[in-house]
């Protein structure tokens, strides 16, 4: 298995990929991802790691829900008519 | 070959995009028949199937007027040396955290420039988009300095004098 720094910055390049398309902008979504990760910048122990490791691809799980979410409700107001 | 490819693609799209038409074309005809005849509880479909009509067809003038200011190059330009250097500079320059009075082809991104590794990250991600290839993370973390970026896209791209 990878060291623990490669892998945490392959999360945070798959993220930032997956911010590209966020609704409020990808900006806004690298600011916020910046400093989530910065908040954590002084955890050692590798159980710690591998925990926030996890939450990172619950993050990424989350993404992919949103987008598919998004792009479920923006074809039902295209085709479906109001009345 | 991608360029190939995608213009086929258009070629297709714009070939089906005729047929369509041609066979739809009489369909504005009957259905403005039909709208004179109408009453008017029917008339506001038959009006909304009209403008559905004249869409298509703008779409289909739309395409052939963007097939005719396309051109389709078999690969893409060759680069140069000279050309990678300014393409790679530009990039930083536009890159918010990097100071382009402090930027110079040998300054280290993190020593020289004060960016942190995630910052590095986002640097190499933003030379993939701009000359599209990927680039590994083993690579990536010796790309420390412009003129390695510039080294490693010529090696890849074969350009050597």
């Amino acid at each position: 298995m990878a060291s623990s720094r490669s892998r945490v910055i392959q999360l945070y390049k798959n993220l930032l990929y997956l911010g590209r398309d966020y609704p409020k902008g990808y900006d806004y979504f690298r600011t916020r991802l910046k400093s989530a990760f910065m908040k954590n910048n002084d955890v050692t122990g590798p159980a710690q790691i591998e925990m926030l490791l996890a939450r990172g691809q619950y993050i990424i799980k989350e993404l992919e829900a949103l987008y598919l979410l998004k792009k479920y409700r923006a074809l039902k107001k295209r085709y479906s008519s109001e009345q | 070959m991608a360029m190939n490819n995608a213009s086929r693609i258009i070629g297709a799209g714009l070939k089906n995009h005729l047929k369509f038409s041609s066979v739809r074309v009489f369909a504005p005809r009957i259905s403005s028949v039909a709208f004179s005849q109408s009453n008017s509880l029917h008339g506001k479909k038959w009006k909304h199937s009209i403008l559905a009509e004249s869409s298509i067809l703008c779409r289909t003038n739309l395409v052939s007027q963007s097939l005719a200011s396309v051109r389709s190059f078999s690969e893409k330009p060759p680069l140069t040396l000279e050309m990678i250097r300014d393409r790679v500079l530009l990039v930083l320059k536009l890159y918010d955290k990097i100071d382009s009075e402090k930027l110079t082809l040998d300054s280290h991104f993190m020593t020289d420039m004060g960016l942190d590794s995630l910052d590095h990250v986002e640097v190499v991600m933003a030379m993939e988009d701009e000359f599209g290839f990927e680039i590994p993370d083993s690579d990536a973390e010796r790309l420390l300095r412009p003129n390695d970026i510039i080294r490693y896209v010529a090696d890849k791209e074969d350009v050597y004098e």
